[in-house]
Formats: structure tokens, C-alpha cells, sequence
């Protein structure tokens, strides 16, 4: 071997390596972007909070006795404590990374549970809670506190009086409760119309059909769904799903119904195939000793196809849900992108990926609330593909 | 009544129906064969609703606009003249080339790379090696194309925006064909490298042991006999690849920058793709700021057709100069 060769070797042979190092390094780069900016928001909160902040204007009556809890041992040097008012705040980020004015503690003797909703008398429930986010407070005589200040300046400026007009203060907002049930609906409803009509599919393809020129037509044209790209079928869910299910039910516009028709129809290929596989791999001799003790060919499916069948099943329903919670762009056009609290079937709300999606099209941009939900969303693919590949592997195993 | 039943009686002949049994049978497979053909009718369903609202704005006349001409519609170079709604002077040649050219820049920069990495998980890398870079890129085909979206807008954005500024060259935040040509090759690349993985393992033993027995190297059997081999399964990732680049949206409308006017060559220029056209500044569901986006879906439709016809073509005639 000539001396020229093995150099040109080596350098073929180090192009290759650098080649397959790149796909790692992209993962690693993908899954550190993501933990590092996303990683500060994860909390039980987000999961549970609206998205919408609920805005109140709390009045209050003249104040007679004031608060005498003393500063409490559980709060931070950050708290900033009246204890004339007995409340706690400090300055912190909401979710879009703007500065606010948080409530970290409030005493049980406050005088400011005194304080009534003005916009709605009748509200009894009125209350300022720990994790509400104070915008302004407004006094009779001087210029109103506001978050801009900072806490500290707001609690001064609280303390100096023994009245005011009015807390502005809300709920935090920015939580993704509501996407997430949106994405579990649509989960829910694409499978309960998907599952059926893809596992019947692929029984009749494989148990049932004739081997001729009309089933191969079939095949050819649910295969030749997996090339459209999904954007195309959100065009299709627009154009025929929306006005279908604004026909006949209350909703007006895109809705989860109509998304998750769409949705069923991208997974159908997915689900056909993967079922069709587990169906394959079912020996014939099983068919054929239920047909001899006398089952009929329905009979033969639903009690010996079908169970030995159910880990390609489940396979296909693991795919699919992986596959609902990715989508995005189908879902665009399929099911809106209004980000809502209040979930209905028939109303406009978005799933996750969409939420993303919409904080990203947004000016500014906010990467950091992405970045968590893309947290969310690939630890539930990589679990997804985790049991994919245990339950293929088990399966495999045994047949 | 009883003319009904005789009715009944007689489809059940002519089916063979003759016991309760089989009239179960019977439903059982006629659910079954409506399931079928249900799945199947969809794709004519997707072309026909697609056409449909598609054709509207050349064939009507737009609420008083005017019908759209076509040929300036297939060859014009700004997206939109004049303003929504109030005009019908839409085209989409230049984002025709701007998506033909941006897919096939991303092959060009996958290609290599994922061909070269399948070839290292098939034939080089020890087994436990291999079955860790299989699981590496098969978790980057699982990453959804939204999570590749927010990786382009938050770290490859700023990179291209710092890199053309060292250059000396101002980009729009980043917003370029440099952006998405990356964005897009990176998202093509396992799909590229697991299928052209299938088609290296798939070259025959003895055509490698032919070659080394030869004298070559093994480095020379992986580049001149493996890889040429498996040139027909590779031109086929190929294919799926580009048809992938053709048809992604959210990632792309993410960081095209959505230009107006083009075609956009330049590297560090805007662009917009077919799908990121589509995806703009949706408002209205009436009308021909609406209907045009069912035209632009029909245009995506017959260039990934076009394309896929065209490289199925040079397969052909790349793959039957085989070595064998």
C-alpha cells in the first residue's frame, strides 16, 4: 500500500467521523438550548395557571385596625414585608420576562382582606392571594405606586398612608393549562376517530381483500397519503372539515373537532401500516385452526386476529399521539391559534405545539416559555419512543 | 311489510346469507370494506377540496377584482402588488424558485453528511457505537418540526445575524436563505441518514469481501464498492428528503423571514417558501386572501410531484449503472 494511499485513507476516513459526530452534536445543541432557556419557568404552576391574566380592582372601606403579624421567619431578604398592611411582595419576572411586583405572603390579620371587588359587588370571594402580580396601587391624594418602581417604593409608599383607592392586581397569566387540555382532547378525540377506521382498514387489506388490481388501487392510494406534506391537510381540514362541523354543530370557525378529523386523517397511514405489520406477523395455522373448529371469518378475527395483533395496535397508538402532539402545521389551519383557557369541543383553542408556535410569531419573540413547553413535548416523544421500542423489541421477541 | 322481508330475503341470497351467523359476517365485512374505502377516498378528497377552492381565484371574478391572470401568477416577482383585497395581482414564481432552490441547498449540505453517517453506523462503528447513533437519529426524526422551528429561531438566527455582521453584511435578525437552508438540512438529515442506512446494510457480503480479497483497503471498499452499491436505495432518501425540505412550514415560516419580492439568491437575503407564503398572515376565511392559499397549496403539490417525478427519473438512470 502506497504511502499516498493510506494518507487518503485517513482523510476519507476522518471526513466520515466528523460527519456522524455531527448528528450528536445537533441533538446535544437542540436538548442544551432547550433545558438552559427553558428550564426556569418549569414549575406545577405553569401546568395549572390560565394563560389569560384575570385582572381585579380591589376598593376598600376605611381601615380601622391595621395588621400586628410581625415579619415572618419564612421569608426571603428579596420579601419585602408591611407590617402595617401585612403583606409581603417582591420583584420578580413574569413569563414574557417583564419586571412585576409579585404577592409572596399576606398575614391572616391583613386588613387587606377587607378589601371588595369594585367591579362586582356581589363577588364574596374576593381576595389578594399569594403568586397574584400587583400593577398599581392608587391613593386618593398622591401619585399611584406603580410595579415600574419596583416593590420596595410600593410598600413605602403603602405604609406612609392609612387609605387608598384601589389594588390593581391580576392573576399571573402565561400558564399553558389550556393548551394542555387542548392537547389532550384532541389526543383523545383523533384516536377515538382514527383507531377504528385504521385498524378495520388494515384488517380488511389483510384478512379480507382479494389479491387483485382494485386492493392494490386501495393500497397504493393510503400509501401515497404518507408523501402530502402536513400542510396540505391542514389546507383540506379548512377547506372540508371546518364548514362540515360548523354545519352541524354550535361551532363557528376551526374547532378541536375539525383539528382532530384532520389530525385522524394524517395518522391513518401510521396506523394502517403499523397494525398491517402486527397482522403479518400472526402465523397462518392460528386462522386456520379457529376456522376448522367452526368460527366464521369475523368470528376468527375479533377473537384470534385481533388480540394477537394488540402490541402493533398499541405500537400504532403510541406513534399517534406522538404524532398529535408534534403537529403543528396542519393544526395552524385545522384548529386555530388562539390561545384559550376555557375549553370546548366546538371552540377555538390550540394545542401545544401551536402555542409555541404563536409565542414565536409574536413581537418580541418569547423563547423562554417555548423553550419549556418544548421541554414537555420531548419528554413525552422520548418516553413515547422509549415503549415503542421496549414493546417492538418484546414483541419481536415472541413471535 | 311482507314484500320488505321478501325483499331482504332475496339480497341475502344473492350474498350467500343464510343463517344469523352470516348476516353478522356479512356487516362485519361491510364495515369493514366502508372503513377501507374510506381510508382510501381521502387523498382524492385532499385534491379535489384543494382544487376546488384553488381554482376559485382564476375563474371567478374575486368579488370585483378581477380574475387572477395565471401565467403572471406562475411567473411574477412580487408576492402581493398593490394592497389585501383590493387587489388581484398575486404571484408566486419567484417563491417557486426560492423553495426549489432553498430544498435543494439543504440536500446538498445533508446529503453528504447523512450518507457518510450511515455508512459509519452500518459498516464502521463498533456494535454498541452503531446502536447509540441509531438511537441518536432516530430521537432527531422524533424531535416535532415546531421544537427544530424554536432551535432555528433561538440559536440559529442570532448565529447567521453574527456571522453576516462579521462579514460586514447587515441581515434582518437573522431572517435569511442561510437560516433555513440549515434549519431545513438539519431537519432532512435522519431521514436521509436512517434510509440510506437500510440501503448500505442491504449491499451483499460477498461483493465487500470481493473487493478487500482484491487488495483494496477497507476504507476504499466503503467508498467505491459500498457506497456505489447502494447508490439506487441513497438516491431514494434522496427523494423522501427533498420531499420533506418541499413540504416543511412552521420551522421554515420561522425563519425565512418571509420576503415579499424575490427570487433570493444571496445567502443572507430573506426568502419565502411555498409553505411559509401559505402560512402568513392568515386573517379572513372569505375571500381571495384565502383562496389564494389554496392556489399556493396546489402549486406545492405539482412542484413536489414534478420534483419527485424528476428525481425518480435520474434514479433510474443513475441506479442501472450498477456494480456488479
Amino acid at each position: 500500500m502506497s504511502n499516498k494511499r493510506k494518507k487518503f485513507d485517513k482523510l476519507l476516513q476522518t471526513i466520515t467521523y466528523v460527519s456522524s459526530s455531527i448528528g450528536v452534536l445537533i441533538l446535544s445543541l437542540i436538548v442544551i438550548f432547550v433545558i438552559k432557556n427553558g428550564v426556569g419557568l418549569i414549575n406545577w404552576d405553569l401546568v395549572t395557571n390560565d394563560y389569560h391574566a384575570q385582572f381585579y380592582n380591589g376598593g376598600i372601606e376605611e381601615v380601622t385596625t391595621f395588621s400586628n403579624t410581625p415579619r415572618p421567619a419564612s421569608l426571603d431578604d428579596e420579601d419585602i414585608y408591611s407590617d402595617k398592611w401585612g403583606i409581603a411582595v417582591r420583584d420578580g419576572l413574569d413569563r414574557e420576562g417583564k419586571p412585576i411586583v409579585e404577592v409572596t405572603y399576606v398575614a391572616e390579620d391583613s386588613p387587606l382582606y377587607l378589601m371588595y371587588d369594585k367591579n362586582n359587588i356581589d363577588n364574596l370571594d374576593f381576595k389578594i392571594e399569594v403568586e397574584n402580580v400587583i400593577s398599581s396601587i392608587k391613593f386618593e391624594n398622591k401619585p399611584s405606586a406603580l410595579s415600574l418602581y419596583g416593590a420596595e417604593n410600593m410598600i413605602n409608599d403603602l405604609n406612609a398612608e392609612n387609605q387608598f383607592r384601589e389594588i390593581v392586581f391580576s392573576s399571573l397569566g402565561g400558564g399553558i393549562r389550556g393548551s394542555l387540555i387542548t392537547t389532550l382532547y384532541t389526543i383523545g378525540l383523533t384516536l377515538i376517530i382514527a383507531l377504528p377506521i385504521g385498524i378495520f382498514t388494515a384488517i380488511y387489506l389483510n384478512e379480507f381483500a382479494k389479491k387483485n388490481r382494485f386492493t392494490r388501487i386501495i393500497r397504493s392510494m393510503i400509501e401515497m397519503l404518507t408523501g402530502v406534506p402536513s400542510i396540505i391537510f391542514g389546507l383540506m381540514g379548512l377547506a372540508v372539515f371546518v364548514p362540515l362541523t360548523t354545519k352541524y354543530t354550535p361551532a363557528d370557525g376551526a374547532n378541536l373537532i375539525s383539528g382532530s378529523l384532520t389530525l385522524a386523517v394524517i395518522l391513518l397511514p401510521i396506523i394502517i401500516r403499523s397494525t398491517e405489520e402486527s397482522l403479518k406477523v400472526i402465523p397462518d395455522d392460528f386462522r386456520f385452526a379457529s376456522l376448522a373448529l367452526g368460527a366464521n371469518n369475523s368470528q376468527t378475527t375479533f377473537k384470534v386476529v385481533l388480540p394477537s395483533a394488540l402490541p402493533g395496535i398499541l405500537t400504532a397508538t403510541l406513534l399517534a399521539i406522538g404524532r398529535v402532539i408534534g403537529e403543528s402545521a396542519a393544526l395552524i389551519f385545522a384548529i386555530g391559534t388562539t390561545i384559550k383557557d376555557d375549553i370546548s369541543i366546538f371552540g377555538k383553542s390550540t394545542t401545544l405545539a401551536v402555542h409555541i408556535w404563536s409565542l414565536l410569531t409574536d413581537e418580541p419573540a418569547n423563547i423562554e416559555l417555548a423553550s419549556t413547553i418544548s421541554i414537555i413535548i420531548l419528554i413525552i416523544v422520548l418516553i413515547l419512543n422509549i415503549s415503542v421500542k421496549l414493546l417492538s423489541k418484546k414483541y419481536l421477541k415472541r413471535a | 311489510m311482507k314484500k320488505n322481508k321478501n325483499w331482504i330475503q332475496n339480497i341475502m341470497r344473492s350474498f350467500h346469507i343464510n343463517s344469523k351467523k352470516e348476516i353478522v359476517d356479512f356487516f362485519v365485512r361491510l364495515i369493514f370494506m366502508i372503513s377501507t374505502i374510506i381510508s382510501a377516498s381521502f387523498i382524492v378528497i385532499i385534491v379535489a377540496f384543494i382544487a376546488r377552492e384553488g381554482i376559485k381565484p382564476f375563474v371567478t371574478d374575486n368579488d370585483g377584482l378581477g380574475a387572477v391572470n395565471l401565467f403572471k401568477f406562475l411567473s411574477g416577482r412580487v408576492w402581493l402588488t398593490g394592497t389585501t383585497f383590493q387587489s388581484n395581482l398575486y404571484s408566486v414564481g419567484f417563491i417557486i424558485i426560492n423553495t426549489i432552490y432553498v430544498a435543494l441547498l439543504s440536500l446538498l449540505i445533508a446529503m453528504p453528511i447523512g450518507v457518510l453517517t450511515a455508512l459509519f453506523i452500518a459498516k464502521i462503528a463498533p456494535k454498541k457505537l452503531s446502536s447509540i447513533m441509531r438511537t441518536v437519529i432516530e430521537l432527531l426524526a422524533a424531535i416535532p418540526s415546531i421544537v427544530y422551528g424554536l432551535f432555528g429561531a433561538g440559536v440559529i438566527l442570532p448565529f447567521v445575524y453574527n456571522f453576516a455582521k462579521t462579514l460586514g453584511i447587515q441581515s434582518p435578525g437573522g431572517n435569511s436563505v442561510l437560516a433555513t437552508v440549515i434549519v431545513l438540512s438539519l431537519m432532512i438529515l435522519p431521514t436521509i441518514t436512517a434510509l440510506s442506512e437500510v440501503a448500505i446494510r442491504s449491499v451483499g457480503k460477498d461483493i465487500e469481501h470481493g473487493s478487500l480479497a482484491l487488495g483494496a483497503t477497507k476504507t476504499q471498499t466503503h467508498f467505491k464498492v459500498i457506497l456505489t452499491s447502494a447508490k439506487s436505495g441513497i438516491f431514494s432518501s434522496a427523494i423522501l428528503g427533498i420531499g420533506r425540505a418541499l413540504g416543511e412550514a412552521t420551522a421554515v415560516s420561522l425563519v425565512a423571514g418571509n420576503s415579499q419580492n424575490g427570487p433570493s439568491f444571496g445567502i443572507f437575503q430573506t426568502t419565502s417558501t411555498l409553505t411559509s407564503t401559505m402560512l402568513q398572515g392568515l386573517k379572513e376565511t372569505i375571500g381571495i386572501d384565502y383562496d389564494i392559499r389554496f392556489s399556493v397549496g396546489i402549486v406545492l403539490m405539482i412542484v413536489i410531484l414534478i420534483t419527485n417525478m424528476i428525481l425518480n427519473y435520474v434514479k433510474k438512470k443513475v441506479g442501472n449503472v450498477n456494480v456488479k
